[in-house]
Formats: structure tokens, sequence, C-alpha cells
């Protein structure tokens, strides 16, 4: 067991991370979480890839639909396939890795059994798969974010769980002291929780009818907001404090806040089934919620902001850069959601690409940029090696950032215009599709500018990996024009 | 009480909070919903939903494993929404039309139009005057539209399902469920179009799709008094 002796900070609640590790303790759980971090990230990164091929395709099939005619390339089964291999793949499977690294490296203890939490890589990582190739030829469940087959979820649970018991088993006391170490595990245990009892629910056919919808939009709902966005929130509220070398400007808010978080957003899942035959007092809640939800969200922008206000890390700093425009484009996220859960919104963007628009903003934009900037911060740490160059980490930011804006804001603006023209009754239904679909351009266009963005970080990812970069000591920062 | 074992109780109460009110409250709410009927002098009549078997409910799988889901919703909503004046259902679905349906295919986009009740007589998409709306969408109609949309209607975007047809040498006489293709898509001359089983049961699938059944809980006898 690789057990790194605590001293403990008596003002630690303060300071940017829990306990203070010393140089050497802090690279004994490097080393220790070494080989199932980096197996984490490697599979999320070709994840990545794949995932973004497939939405790619399935995003010009919107154009062309009649284009490689095949049963297998409908839309109807690329959508749900390259949404899966993203939300799954990539954005879950590395926010494992992050938590992989970061829960450790709070409480400066790991678990032995590196070898068992590698086999639940493995089958994570063979669930996703299994689910992405069945979504193609056709086995697949008709319920939003669900559509992997049961099977699927019973092996990425399995590999789920021998990784949370090998994270558990070895968290301190000191793990969830500070907010990161909460917010990370609260999202790990919630992921646990949901995908089980959601499934369960689902294959036992305890709940029939609606409420087997009911159950669905509940389940995929706490994969976005209570897994993917509290890791992101956890992952921001360490890196921001630890590369400004600054303490979090309020703690004790985060700390509420927090809770707060927590309480709103596991009431969000009826959102997706607005209008539907569900209670309208359910729909009634989660819209409140995603109103309330603004509170936390804002609030843990606000808080990181002002942590990282005129740091002169602001323009060198990749890492910060990354994690702090994704929270500011979770702030965007949380706000159009909640927008468009006001009654009189929903009626009109409702079953239009709205959502999609939403969702892109909140996973390729908040939840991938996050993760990419922990990523950053991670990797030189466990290949003992910076990265090569800081020009490639600027096309990535600057692809990254403008193909998730571009692509959320062109979906979004579809649902706005088919929604408006919905509304009107003497309008045909070719009109309402002819005019969402003006926009469908932008949004093919900003996959073409994605792939190219996260090809340059695979790529620069693999040299890392490989121990291709700049010498170690010297981090790799973006170059500052002087101007005097 | 240490801080992580706070940590945990707290996440543990909202997590409770979260399922009560979100699955349990709902399941307990339409968790013993029942078939609609009447009843006179003893006897049962008039039962909806019931329960679609047969080549009907092969079709469902094939909607399904065919990702029909991803663009057409099945939820017609009430007056507030303009679902109805186009034609895509009499009264807005409830919990009840779906009793039989594990899970319903409700759909959460409509990049071609809601399918809820398109097998009912009086379903459209067009205006209801519209010269381009088709007389009948019987089984013909939909045989066509799905081996080759826009034969029908010219701006569909909806993909043509050709792998649900197989096109055949005919040997002896025609068959006679070979579609009827207009001379640009015909298949060359001695060869045939006809459905494969897959197709047929997708088909009796959509055919069977009508939620118009009055139900007191959709306020059908209101909307339709309205409409008349």
């Amino acid at each position: 067991m690789t057990e790194v002796v605590l001293t403990e900070n008596p003002r630690a609640p303060l300071a940017p991370t829990a306990v203070e590790l010393t140089a050497e303790q802090r690279s004994a759980v490097d080393i220790a979480v070494r080989p199932v971090v980096v197996w984490l990230f490697l599979t999320s990164v070709c994840w990545l890839l794949a995932a973004t091929s497939l939405g790619a395709f399935a995003a010009l099939k919107l154009h062309f639909p009649r284009l490689l005619d095949y049963t297998c390339m409908s839309y109807g089964r690329l959508a749900p396939a390259a949404q899966g291999a993203f939300v799954f793949g990539w954005c879950s499977t590395a926010a494992l890795g992050v938590v992989s690294w970061l829960l450790p490296r709070l409480g400066g203890s790991v678990a032995p059994g590196t070898t068992v939490a590698s086999l639940g890589v493995v089958l994570w990582n063979a669930g996703v798969l299994l689910g992405v190739f069945a979504n193609i030829a056709g086995i697949l469940r008709p319920i939003e974010g669900l559509e992997f087959p049961f099977a699927s979820f019973v092996l990425m649970f399995g590999g789920l769980s021998l990784l949370a018991a090998w994270i558990l088993l070895g968290l301190s006391a000191a793990g969830t002291k500070s907010l990161a170490g909460m917010f990370v595990a609260g999202g790990l245990l919630w992921l646990g929780w949901s995908l089980f009892t959601g499934n369960l629910l689902i294959a036992t056919k305890s709940v029939v009818g609606v409420v087997e919808q009911i159950v669905g939009a509940w389940t995929a709902s706490g994969v976005l907001w209570l897994w993917l966005v509290p890791v992101a929130l956890g992952v921001a509220y360490y890196i921001v404090p630890k590369v400004t070398g600054r303490p979090i400007f309020s703690g004790s808010t985060g700390r509420s806040l927090f809770w707060l978080y927590f309480l709103c957003a596991g009431l969000l899942g009826a959102n997706r089934l607005s209008g539907g035959p569900v209670p309208l007092w359910l729909v009634s809640v989660s819209a409140s919620a995603s109103l309330l939800l603004l509170v936390p969200v804002l609030g843990a922008v606000f808080n990181l902001c002002a942590t990282a206000k005129d740091s002169e890390h602001l323009s060198t700093s990749p890492s910060l850069r990354f994690v702090l425009f994704g929270s500011l484009l979770l702030g965007v996220a949380a706000l159009a959601s909640a927008f468009g859960s006001l009654r009189s919104i929903n009626y009109a963007v409702r079953f239009t690409m709205f959502e999609s628009g939403v969702q892109t903003l909140l996973l390729s934009g908040a939840v991938s940029m996050i993760l990419f900037g922990a990523i950053y911060f991670i990797m030189p740490r466990l290949s003992g090696c910076e990265w090569l160059s800081s020009t490639l980490i600027s096309v990535h930011f600057m692809g990254g950032a403008y193909g998730a804006c571009m692509g959320g804001a062109m979906l979004v603006l579809s649902g706005l215009a088919s929604g408006s023209i919905l509304t009107e009754g003497d309008s045909t239904f070719s009109q309402v599709i002819e005019t969402g679909s003006a926009y469908y351009w932008g949004n093919t266009i900003s996959y073409g500018i994605l792939w190219v963005a996260y090809a340059a970080f695979a790529l620069h990812f693999l040299l890392v990996a490989l121990r291709i970069g700049q010498p170690a000591g010297e981090p790799t920062l973006f170059r500052v024009k002087r101007g005097h | 009480m240490s801080r992580s074992s706070t940590l945990f109780a707290g996440l543990a109460a909202c997590f409770a909070l979260s399922l009560g009110l979100c699955v349990l409250l709902p399941q307990a709410q339409l968790g013993s919903l029942a078939p609609d009927f009447k009843e006179e002098d003893g006897k049962i009549s008039d039962v909806y939903p019931t329960l679609t078997g047969g080549i009907a409910s092969a079709g469902r799988e094939v909607y399904i494993s065919q990702g029909c889901q991803a663009c057409h919703s099945q939820v017609v909503r009430g007056a507030e929404t303009t679902d109805m004046e186009r034609g895509w259902g009499v009264r807005r679905t409830v919990a009840r039309d779906y009793l039989f349906e594990n899970p319903p295919v409700l759909g959460v986009r409509r990049i071609g139009p809601d399918l809820a009740n398109v097998g009912a007589s009086g379903w459209r998409n067009e205006p209801a005057n519209d010269s381009a709306r088709p007389a009948k969408r019987d089984a013909t109609w939909h045989f066509l539209h799905l081996y080759h949309p826009t034969a029908i209607i010219k701006v569909s975007n909806m993909p043509a399902y050709k792998g649900l047809f197989d096109l055949r040498k005919i040997t002896g006489s025609p068959s006679l469920d070979a579609l009827a293709l207009p001379a640009e898509m015909a298949p060359p001359s001695g060869y045939e179009v006809v459905p494969k089983a897959e197709a047929k049961s997708l088909v009796a699938y959509l055919l069977s799709l009508d939620r118009s059944h009055p139900l007191k809980e959709a306020g059908a006898v209101a909307v339709a008094a309205k409409k008349n």
C-alpha cells in the first residue's frame, strides 16, 4: 500500500488544497495512480475522436438524409451512438481519470489494487464499446440519453464499481475536506447510485409505461448534471486556487452553494418530458429547479472568477484558461437551460434543436473544456514531461472554444427560430423544418472545427504520454506579447 | 461525525429526495393506472387501451431499431400548443395511452411530424385544404413513402429505407405486394420491389397508432366540441 504520511495543516479549509503534501508525497501518489489514470485518459481521448467523427457524420446527415443510405448509417442510429460515445466514452472516462488522480492527491493516500482498478477501466470501456456498436447495429432503447442496451450498462457499472471502490477505499478524511473533493466525491457517488437504480428499475420492469421514461429522464439527467458537472466544478475549484496560488474567494459560500446545487440538480430530470404525458406538477418541479439551480451555478462561476481576478497566470497558464472558459460556459448553459424551461418559452422550443444546443454548450463547451484543463495540468505530473508545444495548445483552445460555442449557438438559434414559427398555427410543418434547418450548416461546420482542435489535442496527448515534450521543470505556457 | 460521513449522509439525503420526488411519487401516481372501459348491465365494452400484439408489436421493435424516435415524437400536447391544429391529434395524449408500452417511444425531437396518431383516419401534416395532402395514408402510401420519401413529399428530409425492401427478379407472375413505383424510380424491367417482413410489420405498427379514443383525463370531449 502506498500510504503517505500526512502532516495536518490546522488552516486547511482556507488553503487551496486540504492537506499540504511535500513534493515527495505528491510524487509518490502520482506514481501510484499513474497506470490507472493514464489508461483512462488515453481511452477517453480515443473516444473523443470517435464521438466527434460520429457526431460530424450525424450532423451531415441532417442536410443529406440519403447520403450513404445504409440502414446502419441513418441519423436515428448515428445520433445516439455519437451521443453515448461522447457522454460515456469521452466525458465520463476522462472525468473518472480526473477523479482517480484528484481524490488521492487531496487525501494523500492511495489504496492498493491498481490491477483491479485497471480491470475496471477495461470493463468500463468494453461497456461503452458494446453500447456504441449495439446502437449502430440497431439494438437500442428508445430512452434519450440511455440508448445503450442494458448489457452495456452492466459492464460499465461493473467497471465503475471496481474503480470507485479503489478510489473510495484509498480516500482519507482529508480527501473530502476541500470544495474540490466534495464536488468530485459527490459526483462519483451519484453516478454509481443513479446508474444502478435507474437501470435496475427499468430492467426489472418495476416501472412500466410512461414511468419508465420518467426514470430514464431522471437517470440520464443525473449523468449530466450530477456527475459530469460536479466533477467539472470540483476540478475548477482545485485548479483555479492551485494555479493562481490564492485561496478560494469565499470558501464558506462555496460550501453552502454545494448543498444547494445537489438539492436542485437532483430534481431536473422531468424537464426532458415537459408537455408530455407526465404529471404537470413533476414538470413544474423540474422547471423551478432549473431556475433555482442558477443560484449555485452562477455563484460558483462568480466564486471562481473572483479567485482568479487579475492573476498574472490568466494570460499564461493553459489549464487556468481552459478551466475558466469552461466555467463561464457552464453559467451560459445553465442560463439557457433555465430560459428554455420557462413555460411560455418551452411550448415553442420543446421538440426543436434547442435542447441539443444547450447540451452542446454544456458538454462540448463547459465540461469538455474543464476536463481538457485538468488533463493539461495532470499529465505532465504523471509522465514527468511537459507539453511539447504551446502553439498546439492554442490551436486546441481556439478550436475547442469556437467550435463548441458555434455548434451550441447554431442549435439554440435553430430551436428558437423553428419554435417561433411553430407557435403560429397557420404555418406548415415543412416551413418549421426549413427555418430550423437553415442553421444546420453552422452546426456541421462547427464539428469540422472541433475535429481539428481535438485531433491537435490527441496528437499532443500521445506525445506527452510517450514522454516526447519539453524537459520537465518548466511548464509549457502560452507566450505573452510583451508590450514594454 | 467526521467530515466525510457528514458529506456522504448529506449526499444520500439529496439522492433520497431526488428519487422520492422524481421517481417514486410519479410511480405512486401512475403505477396503478388501468385501461378505461364502459360497463353496462354487467357487460364490459369499449376497453382502451388494449395490448398491441402480433405483427404491429413486431413493427414497434423495427421502429425502435431503425431509430425513428430520433426524429419523430409520439406526444400530442394540449391546446396551448399548435400540435392539434396541425392535425396530429384531436386531444392531448396522457399516461393511460401508453399503458402497454415499455417504454413508450415518446421521442424528444421533431425533425419529422409527430406520429402519435398517424394511423388515425383524420391524421394530417398539411393544412386541411392543402392540395399536397394525400387522400389516404394507407399501407400502400406508407410502403412507397418508406421506400422513397421524396417521391411523395417533395421537400421531405427523411432517409429512404430501401433496406426494408427486396429487389427481386420476377419469376412467373409479379408479386401481389410489389410496389407500384413511378417510372423514374422503377426497377429494371423483369424486376420488382417487394417489402420485407420488417417493412410489413413497421407499416402495420404505424397504422395501429391511434390515440384518439376519448379519455376523460385528456378532456377529449371539450376539444371535440370546440372543433365543431
